[in-house]
């Protein structure tokens, strides 16, 4: 069970934030020239790179005739967490976690728009502070929209864990480092929250099913605030590319 | 060799919008409803759910009569018959070479699609098969045309023209293909003495205006013309044509014959080309740029 | 609501003894209260005006109304002073409120209980996260300065802000109490208005006694004028001692037969290590974490066998008897087993000072306020405390603090924290015996309270819905007589047919109360039962784990009512091995509760042929054999005889003290209760590997018979 102190008895977290505040959240689009898309994202002090690249002709060995092959890789910076620690790209959390991305962003892709193609998603994590999975996941949709890849709406991805104020239960959202090392429960959401869809769903322990509800909508409350902060950041980007010799039709 | 190398922190980087956003058109995001279905039809960029359109990639709005298109910021080319390239051969297969187009599937250069020394048309023979490698190898530039687009999306070029072909002694840029604009022509002989293909997905190549870039006839001849040496001017005006470039694609600036001419002739205030590397150098041609297009816009 | 973004960095030290630095956020905000009633600038709910409008001063410094801020040292030593009612409209800082916590838990806790208390009207403001009152600690700056910054930049803060909000002119100022000297120089220097604990206590009127809780805190180290004892060491002297292998350390454990005498287990000596004499223990007190310096071994000696007792007079601040004890223990023959290594204290590294009861030995002079406190139990030296009230309390058992024991100083210095009533009455000595084994009893609070159910309550038609009926079986309980917390309850009957072997089948059932479905987790009245974790027997009073109502009403299986349990039911043959079990949240309705004594008589009773009897006598066989069956297994079987009072029913007096009679009913309970156990624990195993653990008795260490030894050989001879 996580400690009581997770919320202060005035109701602020570690940090300072309520429980269904998010972490502050700045971004930036088209970061790299070279890659056909990219993104920086910080969410607190996890902080973000994502490469996008394609979609490109896929390797003979790959290639599929009805969808589009995606290839994700996650790896962590050795500079990003507390202690300097080499992480080989091809180390199981990596795996897993690449994998985790892939099931993810995969739900979102237009896969059947590009047969024979490939799209590399390439994810480094420069500071892991907490939520490091969702930070990951937000940064890629990011580069893929700045890569004009069709996705079915943004894939966003948000963590909610459980602390007790009066003994009552009190879903925390976008969980940071210390609270995730405080042992409590971590779960961790990558949604869809225009249309409500769940790509993936991933609990750190066993939690009680009575408050399980809870804590599954503050998490996509989470993401829903997250859409949004990420959709106003993508609408600035585009209005600042713009230039009027652009011949545009409104209705 | 020494160099100075100059690392900016993030919050000095300069920022190279130039825009003036006053009349903004109607954004769409992925997810976003479009329109309602009826009497529409789906373009690029959008999907149908239930009952209504959706845009799945973030950029404006297209309509031609029913047709609904998203088009994005920027994404891979996406070729139309009759454009200009500028591309890089990957492979030599059966009769057909394989050219990266910066597009999403590799594009395909046939055969019979390029004109062979001794001009007119003839039969290819099993001879020119065998001597395909001779005329183009893996890595060599050439500029093409599109023919025509399969039903899977790639490009099929033809170099049946003399202005196509393979390139000599040059500078390529690769720039997002949405920076292209279309034009009729996309070969440019500018005043400075320099030429540019400005391919239509987004590969620009600069060459000195003296260099024949459509190489035809034999392998001396060929020999001859790489060999040829390039003065220092040439080599300093190609430079600072490409810096031009550089700058007005980082601000995200539309590219064609007019820009990069207006470019070059605002960076001349800056005497030396390595200058133009310098980011506040970059953005001021290319507002300086932005500027006088506005001007003859307006006028 | 806006957020500010900044982020807070500090270097640690990992495990393995790298430095790193960790950066963490840190948000602050604009939406944090202000509490006072006097500020109509916060949005307040009116339930979070927690200071008064126009604070009536009780202080006669300060003859103006006013709120105080505490500093961090205050909390720490005169949390006895701020348990009392008389200091109201307190505003515990954030930066305050964490450090306590740092520093000492137990301090926390109590804190946390003033503040909880709305009549106390402790307010604690959030400094930390709010944008006005957030400093940064400067490079170079110490930890400590920057707290007390902060303590001053909130001072400073409430200051303003009461006066922006004032309408006429008439606001509340601000009092900082700290006892930093320095941290008082520069508060005045920055024209905040402060003075310490002391001075401010013995200055407030009309609260009689307040003054006697002050805690006497000096730093023990600076008497250095009349020392008696010699100085301890400082902690990196300690740390850098350890570390080359020339100290010790070691918990404390006084003698309780001679006061001049310690011991300390030590790693590396098998032996415990003998500290004797006034400097020898060097103010060390029982419990106490110490650093131990070993003397060569020649001048090790053996423990002293006399009797030696503080001496009843004060002697003043001198030291003597140390001769008497010395001359005992010096070894007569060298070769003696009983020598053990001896060593001295010379350094305290941890305190384990908590308070004490005992009761009050007067002073000889009339009039006199330093007294003497004599504790209860022996392990610990008498005390020095300041009273006016010495008249009164002398008759009484009370409770004291300690709080520092100066170089300069015979005994510790301590301060009255209450009185628990006269000598010799029962009460007050039943409290002594709880305070001093440290057994929560104070009344349930309100919280706690609050998550009862009403008293009214009756098992709602859904909960029976979701759980077994097993109201039609024929259930009973069997208890001690005048057991109110019938916690299990028995069934068993005859299943028709046979087993493979031809064996008869019985049902039998083990139902235990379900508390859990009225104590949630993490509920107040949960982690108050954790805490309790037992309810404790005295002999005329019982001190319950949780509420009444739940103890001996709602979870308390009575005859004829229907309560929810948790049941264990068994398939079992006549051999009693067990053929299939079961575990389910159930309904029952137990159809008799029995003393033991009755369950006997019933089983005896051949005339009687009803459901509970014959269902007994099936129990009753049945355990006769798991008990055969446990023994051949190799079970250990301990019984100590119980005692049992009686009392007087009219005065609650005992008046007599019995063993208990062990009917074969006692041992059927019990060896249906363990089965139960087994079966749950076999359950628990299967399903849960990864975190069922089994809880098992080591095999106790010689060393521990040693003294029964010691004993055993002089009987014989």
């Amino acid at each position: 069970m996580p400690g009581p102190d997770l919320l202060s008895s005035q109701g602020l977290r570690l940090d300072g934030r309520r429980p269904n505040e998010l972490r502050r959240i700045q971004c930036k689009l088209g970061v790299f020239t070279q890659p056909d898309g990219s993104a920086y994202l910080e969410q607190g002090n996890t902080k973000v790179l994502a490469a996008v690249y394609g979609p490109h002709q896929a390797a003979k060995s790959k290639s599929l005739q009805d969808s589009v092959v995606v290839n994700c890789q996650y790896s962590m910076a050795t500079f990003s967490t507390g202690e300097r620690k080499n992480r080989p790209r091809g180390d199981r959390k990596s795996q897993e976690m690449s994998m985790h991305l892939r099931q993810a962003l995969m739900a979102a892709i237009k896969t059947e728009l590009y047969p024979r193609s490939q799209i590399d998603i390439y994810v480094e994590v420069l500071q892991a502070d907490g939520g490091a999975y969702c930070t990951s996941v937000n940064a890629a949709t990011l580069a893929l929209i700045d890569a004009g890849i069709p996705i079915k709406a943004y894939v966003i991805a948000c963590t909610a864990s459980l602390a007790w104020k009066d003994g009552e239960p009190e879903p925390l959202v976008d969980v940071s480092h210390v609270e995730e090392a405080a042992g409590g429960v971590v779960l961790t959401v990558a949604s869809m929250p225009s249309t409500g869809a769940i790509g993936l769903i991933e609990m750190s322990h066993r939690l009680h099913m009575d408050y399980f509800d809870t804590v599954l909508s503050r998490a996509m409350q989470g993401c829903k605030d997250i859409e949004v902060i990420l959709d106003k950041v993508v609408r600035e980007h585009l209005a600042e590319g713009w230039t009027k010799s652009d011949d545009a039709i409104t209705i | 060799m020494t160099s100075h190398v100059k690392i900016r922190l993030a919050s000095e980087r300069v920022n190279h919008s130039v825009t003036t956003n006053n009349d903004l058109p109607r954004f769409y995001t992925p997810g976003e409803v479009v329109t309602g279905m009826e009497d529409f039809m789906r373009g690029h960029g959008t999907y149908a759910v239930d009952d209504s359109l959706k845009a799945a990639v973030a950029g404006v709005m297209q309509k031609v009569n029913k047709l609904i298109c998203i088009r994005p910021r920027k994404n891979r080319y996406v070729g139309e018959i009759g454009d200009v390239i500028v591309g890089r051969v990957l492979e030599v297969q059966q009769r057909r070479w394989k050219v990266d187009t910066n597009s999403r599937l590799d594009s395909v250069l046939q055969l019979s699609a390029v004109n062979l020394p001794g001009g007119e048309l003839r039969r290819r023979s099993a001879e020119d098969e065998q001597m395909m490698r001779k005329h183009l190898q893996e890595g060599d530039l050439i500029s093409a045309e599109v023919q025509s687009v399969f039903s899977d999306g790639s490009l099929s070029l033809h170099t049946r023209s003399l202005k196509y072909g393979k390139l000599g002694q040059g500078i390529l840029i690769k720039v997002f293909p949405s920076y292209i604009k279309r034009r009729k022509n996309h070969f440019h002989h500018l005043p400075c003495g320099i030429s540019v293909i400005i391919g239509n997905n987004g590969y620009i190549w600069i060459t000195p205006a003296g260099q024949t870039n459509v190489v035809e006839g034999d392998d001396d001849e060929m020999a001859a013309v790489e060999l040829q040496t390039v003065s220092r001017s040439d080599r300093d005006t190609m430079a600072r044509v490409r810096n031009c470039i550089m700058a007005l694609a980082a601000s995200k600036m539309m590219l064609d014959d007019t820009s990069i001419m207006f470019a070059y002739e605002e960076s001349l205030k800056y005497d030396d080309v390595k200058d133009l590397l310098d980011p506040e150098a970059m953005l001021d041609v290319a507002f300086l740029t932005q500027h006088r297009i506005n001007y003859v816009v307006e006028e | 609501m806006t957020k500010m973004w900044t982020t807070k960095s500090f270097l640690t030290k990992t495990k393995r003894g790298n430095i790193i630095k960790i950066v963490r956020e840190h948000y602050l905000r604009d939406d944090l209260l202000c509490g006072s009633g006097a500020c109509n600038v916060c949005p307040h709910k009116d339930d979070e005006l927690v200071l008064e409008e126009k604070p009536e001063s009780i202080c006669t410094l300060f003859d103006y109304p006013h709120y105080l801020i505490l500093d961090t040292n205050v909390v720490l030593h005169q949390i006895d002073v701020l348990e009392e009612d008389a200091l109201k409209n307190v505003i515990i800082l954030q930066t305050v409120l964490e450090e306590v916590k740092h520093q000492n838990t137990a301090m926390y806790q109590r804190l946390l209980e003033i503040i909880n208390n709305k009549k106390r009207r402790f307010y604690s403001f959030v400094n930390e996260h709010h944008k006005d009152t957030y400093i940064e600690r400067e490079p170079g700056e110490k930890q400590n300065d920057r707290n007390d910054r902060a303590i001053r930049k909130a001072c400073a803060w409430y200051e303003t802000h009461l006066s922006i909000c004032s309408v006429d002119g008439k606001f509340p100022k601000i009092v900082l109490l700290t006892d930093d000297e320095n941290n008082r120089k520069i508060a005045v220097e920055e024209g905040i208005v402060c003075c310490t604990a002391k001075d401010y206590v013995e200055n407030v009127t009309g609260a009689i006694g307040l003054i006697d809780k002050l805690s006497k805190n000096v730093i023990p180290e600076t008497c250095s004028r009349d020392a008696l004892y010699p100085a301890h060491l400082t902690p990196s002297q300690i740390h850098e001692g350890i570390r080359n292998g020339k100290l010790y350390q070691g918990t404390y454990r006084a003698s309780r037969d001679n006061f001049l005498e310690g011991t300390a287990v030590v790693n590396g000596f098998e032996k415990p290590i003998l500290l004797q004499g006034h400097i020898g223990i060097n103010r060390a007190v029982d419990g106490d974490t110490i650093a131990v310096e070993i003397f060569p071994e020649e001048e090790w000696r053996r423990p002293s066998d006399i009797v030696l007792e503080d001496k009843a007079d004060d002697p003043g601040d001198q030291l003597e008897e140390e001769a008497v004890l010395l001359k005992v223990a010096e070894p007569v023959d060298k070769s003696d087993e009983e020598v053990t290594p001896t060593g001295k204290v010379v350094g305290i590294i941890r305190r384990k000072w908590r308070q004490y009861c005992g009761i009050l030995m007067r002073s000889k002079f009339p009039g006199a306020v330093r007294h003497l406190f004599t504790p209860a139990e022996k392990t610990i030296p008498r005390v020095r405390i300041e009273t006016r009230q010495s008249d009164v309390l002398a008759m009484q058992r009370i409770l004291v603090a300690l709080d520092s024991w100066p170089r300069n100083s015979r005994y510790p210095l301590g301060h009255f924290v209450r009185a628990l009533g006269p000598i010799g009455n029962k009460d007050a000595e039943n409290e002594v015996i709880l305070l001093e084994h440290d057994v929560p009893h104070a009344r349930f609070s309100e919280a706690v309270l609050a998550c009862l159910p009403p008293n009214d309550w009756t098992i709602p038609e859904e909960e029976i819905k979701k759980r077994v009926d097993l109201r039609s079986e024929c259930i009973c309980s069997v208890d001690p007589p005048g057991c109110t917390d019938i916690d299990d309850a028995l069934h068993a009957k005859a299943l028709p047919g046979k087993t493979g072997d031809g064996l008869k089948r019985y049902e039998v059932g083990v139902h235990i109360a379900d508390v859990t479905h009225f104590v949630r987790p993490n509920t107040a009245l949960d982690k108050e039962a954790a805490s309790r974790s037992t309810t404790v027997y005295l002999v005329g009073r019982r001190i319950d784990m949780v509420p009444d109502l739940l103890s001996s009403n709602l979870c308390s299986l009575r005859g004829g009512e229907e309560r929810l349990a948790f049941s264990c039911v068994w398939e079992i043959d006549e051999n009693a091995n067990i053929i299939h079990t079961k575990f389910h949240k159930s309904v029952i309705k137990s159809a008799a509760a029995m003393t033991y004594e009755e369950a006997q008589i019933a089983i005896d009773d051949k005339s009687r042929n009803d459901k509970v009897a014959s269902s007994l006598r099936i129990l009753n066989a049945l355990a006769k054999k798991l008990n055969r069956k446990r023994l051949d297994n190799g079970a250990l079987s301990l019984s100590s005889p119980e005692i049992r009072f009686q009392m007087d029913s009219e005065t609650h007096e005992p008046v007599e003290v019995a063993a208990k009679k062990i009917l074969e009913t006692n041992s059927m309970v019990e060896e249906f209760m363990l089965l139960a156990n087994i079966s749950v624990a076999e359950k628990l195993a299967a399903e849960f590997p990864q975190c069922a653990m089994l809880r098992r008795h080591p095999a106790p260490p010689p060393a521990n018979f040693s003294t029964f030894l010691k004993a055993a050989k002089q009987q014989v001879r």
